[in-house]
């Protein structure tokens, strides 16, 4: 019913529909979104509803089904798209929310999408991209197979005249019978299995151990020797010799599109769950601590129990540092670049290192990684003892790093995101770098609506260095953190406008942009600028924002021709002044620092004689916030 | 708490050098150390992700563009004091000087020592550049990924420009102005030189070079069209390529042999498609290909063709296949047409053509001359009327020949067409109308004679020809005579030939097989059409039934008559007379009244009596009978001098048996003179003297004596029944001499048919026109003509003199008027 490719008619609908309920009731298929009462499900669909990124990114860490349907049979895609939520949606979307066209639940999200933006996306991710986000590890391990160069196999197994060039760790992982011979005889390199089975079996059997997809029709009948009936006795036989008792029904499931894609989801997600089982059984309980100095001098042999061919060195940071840390963030860079060179004692006097051994096989996810492997350079030979290969970031985000190549799991907190972004950026691992980006994006708190979400949670959200994010973003080169940036100071510019660390900013982007000579733009400024105007339009939609500001035209001018002002450290004596001139009735201020909307609110409706209500305050709000831009600019002779 | 926060988000804890210049310093000396390392081979033991750290510290410090140039430096560096160094030192004198003259041997042998040495240094040099490169981007391949945001070109491009710059064109030696690139160019263009002399070269080495040459660019974006290989190196190739075929080209042309020339094209060819493919670079091989073809083969291929006595003409008389097919080959290759081929065809085609044309005209002018002075030939056939079973007159065996030989020259074309022209549509249509031109050569005129020589030969075969051959072994015979009709235009006078003729097999009975006679008409109703077959059905139908009403009158006969009476068995073909040929027809020859002859009394009784039952059952119609056409078989009684009677069974023509049975009336021994004989039975005086001759003169059947005894019969000669016959058979057949044979007709009675012709031309002409003008009403005069030649050209060409004539005519009979003068245009008057 579903590969129909052309829009079905409504009766037709509720056939497939009805068709479709009861053999979900049969339990012949699996509902793609079964219906979900838990208590975080629904907090889920409410951070939908209000567009709070922060908690839908707490909820599907948490492991929330995102595609299960609430009593009303919403999704969270679908509340988030008829809520115009687009980050909420982006969100989903990139952590496996299915939209499917020729769905109900499908049709329904695109339907109810609240503008063409978000449907837009929707499209984008319609299901031949919204595919299982462990589709790449999948792909990866599967590449293994025929990938040649680096080498990466360590036992060659055979079966009939047949031999595959296969790796120890996966086979122990996922093959309970491979796991006990190989724990017997660690060191075997070749291990032939009984010659009775068919070439075919075992070729299949091996591609589903190694994530492959089962095939759609098997090679049998004439020219091939076998019979059907044959190979999948050879296929019964060989899943019970090595112990895969799904090995049949994959191959049996691989007719009907939709049983088989479920039946993929769920094998995949097995089979990682194995894979994971075995990387923290082995890889992270075999970890090593050693002091830093001695690292180098650690040997692994090349058999070991756990058939690790590299071993990933990461180097601890004293922890005293972290109280230099706590300054500004432009001296931070300075004070660690000495770590440079390992072996810093501390006052403690010795520094640990931590040795991860690893299995190149998997490390090759990495571009870093594999380009290292395909030179001739050092760690490219083989030598009887591991090679240690120094990772230049912390041991948990070694760690961080490692989990996600394995397993393709990245659940890491905002206060490691900075140093896994970096980390990823350096070892060319995009995916983790953009889940980074996601984790700083999503648990800072961004928009209008995620600065109130965050005001009704009662914390205050402005507990992350917005200016080391910056830099970050600029240094890693993600659009999507520079963007975000952008909109966190945007909305809460008044803060921020007047301290010397935002022109100093400013400057700096300014400077990157000369460097590039790409535009003659300041990109941050335009970014603020145009976040600034969404902060304010929303509230001015309906109002007619234009002529709410011819209204308000004269005042600024005014403004402006207080040009003795130009210290931008004096922030506040700008802002009295501005006060000042725009408005005839402005009295004096509040001394704070940064005025907050309140109290600039709160003067007004003291004077009195302007027309005290909200949308007034946040034109002329909105005014001061620009000419204060513009004026940062003159004062760093900067054009724009 | 804010304490907390800062700690929480922080800026990387480690990596971040930034205004640190010593440690810049400090990063650089370690890696360029390494990449020099690098550069001689001794990198196994440097860590890839010391390397790889200490690049990724400048550049998170923002030094990634002096990172790039420094390495850019370090390389122009390295290349300018090692790489250069050792390409240069591998650049003999021999090299440079030979630059300009080749072909010495002894120096040859030497120049390409050097320059094997030089190759080899280069392809090493830069092998290593591209290995070293490929480490040193490894290593810097986050620099690569930051840099690539400033647009600047990866370090490894960079890298290439360099060598390109500093080792490619640096010059050899300081004071020179020749680079090494020139050098390399001018060896590997000598070494291809060498093998295409015969030598054997180093491909594998040129290979390698070439590949360096397809690895750099001109410019830093690597479009693919600025290749180095494509912007210098294939230019002077082709330049030398096209100067080396022009050489070849004249050297082939001297040595003056078409099939040398041919197969050495053919050679060339594919070594230069080997060349591209081995030596040099695939994407060169189409303009490799055009150099040939334009300097070697195009400008070339028409002398060749023409080449006096190996030329095309040659090899088709010589039956050179295989160079003929080389031949064909190398034109299709430069021109589609194939112009020069197919004129130098064509034109042997009608030489040959003509050729069997003289010979058949000169065969049957042979023989007039061989027989005598008579000028007519259809009396040469009466020389020897005896001699059964072989086509009696050298005439009709000239026709036949000639038929046979155009079918061999067909046969021949074909094969050549097929096995050495590829079955080349084009060549295909050429060779079709060369022989339709020379078969319908000087049409008209009284020298061709095609249509008449074709339907003979079908005739010959039809009557003797297919005698014991297989239906196959027919159908071929048939399906060549049918191709040789194709070529023919005047369909028309080929009908008119063959109509006659097939009138006399059927009324003679002469025909071996019908089915063979239908097959006939059925293969020339496929060729020609439905229209042109129409009449000679016509005739078959006449004859079946005829059978049917001989029958039909026999039983007729044996129900009415009186058992006793001497029964005359009567077998009739009855004709419809327009579908038959008139000449057999007509009762008026030399445009005066030809009585019917007088038949015996009993002959006129059945005729009488067959006529009551025909005209019985067909009211109306007019019975006219041809006695000329007839045979009898009769019963005749030879009284010996000795006592003894003799009886034979003699076959006559009616004429025959009619002049016998007068004889009957006649005494014993009495005589008869010809004037007595014409007088009696009114048998036309040209029948009667055959008949008479048959009878008396004929060595074998001389039935009757004449007096005097001459060749000749003369109105006054005596004729008495000769009662010695003889003849060793019981049943004599008594040829009608010339009347039943068909043969080539002479001047006077081709005059006559072209007249018939002329005449049937001009009706089909005036009923072209009216069709036409029926439907279109009004039409200007060049349009009509055209629309008439075209209806018409499917039955023959019609002479436009001929057209207008008929168009005058029409419009004084009023069918027609002229409606325009500018453009003149007619209309139809209904």
């Amino acid at each position: 019913m579903k590969e129909e490719p052309m829009v079905l008619r409504k009766d037709q609908l509720e056939v497939s529909l009805h068709n479709e309920k009861k053999l979900i009731k049969e339990g012949t298929i699996k509902d793609d979104n079964p219906l979900d009462l838990s208590e975080p499900f629904r907090q889920l669909c409410d951070a939908c509803r209000k567009g709070d990124l922060k908690v839908c990114q707490e909820r599907i860490t948490e492991g929330v089904n995102i595609n299960a349907r609430d009593p009303y049979d919403y999704t969270p895609l679908i509340l988030a798209s008829l809520c115009g939520h687009y980050e909420v949606a982006q969100l989903l979307l990139e952590s496996g929310a299915l939209c499917e066209r020729d769905t109900f639940q499908g049709e329904r999200c695109l339907y109810n999408a609240l503008n063409d933006r978000i449907r837009n996306l929707l499209l984008e991710y319609d299901y031949s991209k919204s595919t299982d986000p462990l589709q790449p590890l999948a792909a990866h391990v599967t590449s293994l197979l025929t990938r040649e160069t680096p080498k990466t196999s360590d036992i060659i197994v055979a079966a009939a005249d047949e031999s595959l060039h296969l790796h120890k760790f996966i086979l122990a992982a996922r093959s309970p019978y491979f796991r006990n011979k190989l724990e017997a005889a660690p060191e075997t390199t070749t291990w032939r299995l009984p010659a009775n089975i068919a070439p075919e079996a075992f070729g299949t059997a091996i591609k589903y151990l190694y994530f492959g997809e089962a095939p759609r029709d098997l090679r049998s009948g004439p020219g091939t020797g076998f019979t059907e009936s044959e190979v999948f006795a050879g296929l019964d036989k060989i899943a019970k010799h090595l112990e895969i008792n799904t090995l049949v029904d994959s191959i049996l499931d691989s007719g009907d599109r939709r049983l088989a894609r479920q039946r993929r989801t769920m094998e995949v997600a097995k089979g990682r769950d194995q894979l994971e089982e075995w990387f923290r059984a082995n890889v992270l309980e075999h970890k090593v601590t050693v002091e830093t100095s001695k690292a180098d001098d650690v040997k692994w042999d090349r058999d070991n129990a756990i058939f690790a061919d590299v071993l990933l060195r990461a180097d601890e940071l004293p922890e005293d540092l972290k109280e230099v840390l706590g300054d500004a963030p432009e001296q931070t860079d300075g004070t660690n670049s000495g770590n440079l060179t390992n072996g810093h004692l501390d006052s403690d006097g010795v520094t640990k290192s931590i040795l991860f051994p690893c299995h190149r096989a998997m490390l090759l996810r990495s571009e870093f990684f594999q380009t290292m492997f395909a030179s001739s350079f050092r760690e490219a030979h083989m030598k009887d003892h591991l090679h240690v290969i120094n990772v230049d970031c912390s041991p948990e985000v070694l760690e961080i790093v490692l989990t996600f190549l394995y397993t393709e799991r990245a659940d890491f907190s905002l206060d490691v995101a900075v140093d896994v972004l970096f980390a990823a950026d350096m070892l060319f691992i995009e995916k983790l770098k953009t889940k980074a980006a996601v984790v700083i994006s999503t648990l800072g708190s961004g928009n209008m609506s995620q600065a109130e979400a965050a005001r009704t949670r009662g914390t205050e959200e402005d507990d992350l260095d917005i200016y080391a994010i910056i830099r970050a973003a600029w240094l890693t080169r993600v659009q999507r953190l520079e963007e975000f940036a952008a909109r966190f100071l945007a909305y809460r510019l008044e803060a921020h406008i007047d301290t010397p660390e935002f022109s100093e900013l400013i400057q700096e982007s300014a400077s990157r942009i000369q460097g590039r000579q790409e535009t003659d733009s300041i990109e941050m400024l335009d970014d603020i600028r145009f976040y600034l105007g969404e902060r304010f339009r929303l509230r001015f939609d309906d109002a007619g924002i234009d002529e709410m500001m011819e209204d308000e035209t004269p005042q600024p001018a005014g403004g402006e021709t207080n040009g003795d002002v130009d210290k931008v450290t004096e922030g506040v004596e700008a802002i009295d002044f501005a006060k000042d001139s725009a408005a005839p009735a402005a009295v004096t201020i509040a001394s704070e620092q940064a005025p907050q909307e309140q109290d600039l609110a709160l003067i007004r409706t003291l004077d009195g004689e302007i027309v005290v209500d909200e949308f007034d305050k946040d034109a002329i709000n909105y005014q001061i916030l620009m000419e204060k831009l513009d004026r940062i600019l003159e004062d760093l002779n900067l054009d724009a | 708490m804010a304490m907390r926060a800062r700690q929480k988000i922080r800026a990387p804890r480690r990596g971040l050098t930034a205004g640190k210049t010593d440690d810049f310093e400090t990063n650089w000396g370690s890696l360029s150390t390494s990449l020099k390392k690098i550069h001689t081979k001794d990198a196994s033991d440097i860590s890839f992700e010391l390397l790889y750290r200490n690049a990724y510290g400048i550049v998170l410090s923002n030094r990634g563009s002096d990172l790039y140039e420094r390495t850019k430096t370090l390389e122009k560096e390295w290349l300018d004091s090692q790489v250069k160094a050792g390409v240069t030192a591998a650049i003999t004198s021999s090299l440079i000087l030979a630059k300009e003259q080749v072909d010495v041997l002894d120096q040859a042998n030497e120049r390409r020592d050097a320059g094997e040495r030089f190759l080899v240094a280069i392809k090493e040099a830069w092998e290593d550049h591209q290995l070293c490169m490929g480490m040193i981007t490894d290593v810097l391949m986050y620099m690569d990924r930051v840099l690539a945001e400033h647009r600047k070109p990866p370090i490894y491009v960079a890298a290439m420009v360099l060598f390109r710059d500093h080792v490619l064109r640096s010059p050899i030696r300081a004071d020179s102005k020749t680079t090494v690139y020139d050098v390399l160019e001018s060896t590997v263009l000598f070494m291809i030189q060498l093998e295409r002399s015969g030598h054997i070269i180093d491909r594998p080495l040129i290979r390698h070079c070439i590949y360096m040459l397809e690895g750099l660019y001109e410019t830093i974006a690597e479009e693919e069209s600025s290749k180095l290989y494509l912007t210098v190196f294939e230019p002077a190739f082709l330049e030398a390529s096209k100067k080396f075929y022009q050489a070849e080209g004249r050297r082939l042309l001297e040595t003056g042999d078409a099939a040398t020339f041919c197969n050495t094209a053919t050679e060339r060819l594919s070594e230069e498609i080997t060349r591209c493919t081995d030596t040099i670079s695939l994407s060169t091989e189409s303009k490799i290909k055009d150099i040939l073809d334009n300097e070697l083969i195009r400008n070339n291929i028409t002398e060749v063709i023409n080449l006096e006595g190996t030329g095309v003409k040659t090899m088709l008389d010589n039956d050179r296949i295989d160079v003929l097919q080389s031949v064909y080959v190398i034109s299709a290759r430069v021109d589609d047409k194939k112009a020069p081929l197919i004129a130098a065809v064509q034109k042997r085609i009608v030489e040959m053509g003509k050729e069997i044309n003289a010979s058949a005209i000169a065969a049957s002018q042979a023989s007039i001359l061989g027989v005598g002075k008579k000028s007519e030939p259809n009396t040469s056939g009466e020389k020897k009327p005896a001699e059964k079973e072989k086509p009696v007159n050298q005439q009709t065996v000239a026709a036949i020949k000639w038929v046979d030989d155009i079918l061999a020259l067909k046969q021949k074309f074909d094969n050549i067409w097929l096995n050495a022209f590829q079955s080349d549509q084009v060549m295909q249509g050429a060779i079709s109308s060369s022989f339709s031109e020379f078969i319908n050569l000087s049409q008209g005129s009284a020298d061709s004679r095609s249509s008449e020589y074709l339907s003979l030969f079908f005739d010959e075969n039809l009557k003797k020809g297919i005698k014991g051959k297989t239906d196959s072994e027919v159908d071929a015979l048939l399906e060549n005579g049918i191709t040789l009709l194709r070529y023919i235009k005047d369909k028309d006078m080929f009908e008119a030939y063959y109509k006659k003729h097939l009138s006399r097999r059927l009324l003679m009975k002469r025909s071996v097989s019908m089915d063979a006679e239908r097959q006939m008409i059925s293969k020339m109703k496929m060729e020609v059409g439905n229209q042109f077959t129409q009449r000679l059905e016509a005739m078959f139908k006449d004859m079946t039934i005829s059978e049917d009403l001989s029958s039909g009158y026999k039983q007729h006969v044996r129900r009415a008559s009186d058992p006793d009476q001497k029964k005359i068995e009567l077998d009739i073909n009855v004709l419809t007379s327009t579908m038959w040929p008139l000449e057999i027809m007509s009762n008026v020859k030399n445009d005066k009244v030809q009585l019917p002859c007088i038949f015996p009394k009993e002959i006129e009784s059945v005729k009488q009596s067959f006529e009551r039952f025909y005209l019985g059952k067909h009211n109306g119609r007019k019975l006219s009978w041809q006695s000329s056409m007839g045979t009898a078989d009769i019963r005749a009684t030879f009284q010996r001098s000795n006592g003894k009677t003799q009886r034979h069974e003699l076959n006559v023509s009616t004429y025959a048996m009619i002049i016998l049975l007068l004889f009957n009336d006649v005494p014993a021994r009495g005589s008869l003179t010809y004037t007595e004989i014409q007088e009696r039975t009114r048998i036309p005086d040209h029948d009667l003297i055959r008949n008479l001759q048959s009878l008396a003169v004929a060595p074998k059947t001389r039935v009757l004596k004449k007096e005097p005894m001459s060749k000749d019969v003369k109105p006054t000669d005596k004729f008495v029944f000769n009662h010695d016959f003889q003849s060793p058979f019981l049943k004599v057949r008594i040829g009608v001499v010339s009347g039943s044979a068909n043969k080539v007709e002479n001047q006077d009675q081709r005059k006559e048919t072209e007249k018939k012709m002329g005449e049937e031309r001009g009706a089909s002409i005036e009923a072209a026109i009216v069709r036409i003008m029926k439907q279109r009403k009004k039409l200007p005069h060049s349009q009509l003509m055209t629309e008439v030649l075209t209806q018409l050209s499917a039955r023959f060409v019609p002479d436009v003199n001929m057209i207008k004539k008929r168009i005058e005519s029409l419009i004084d009979r009023e069918y027609l008027e002229r409606v325009e003068e500018d453009p003149p245009t007619y209309g139809y008057v209904a």
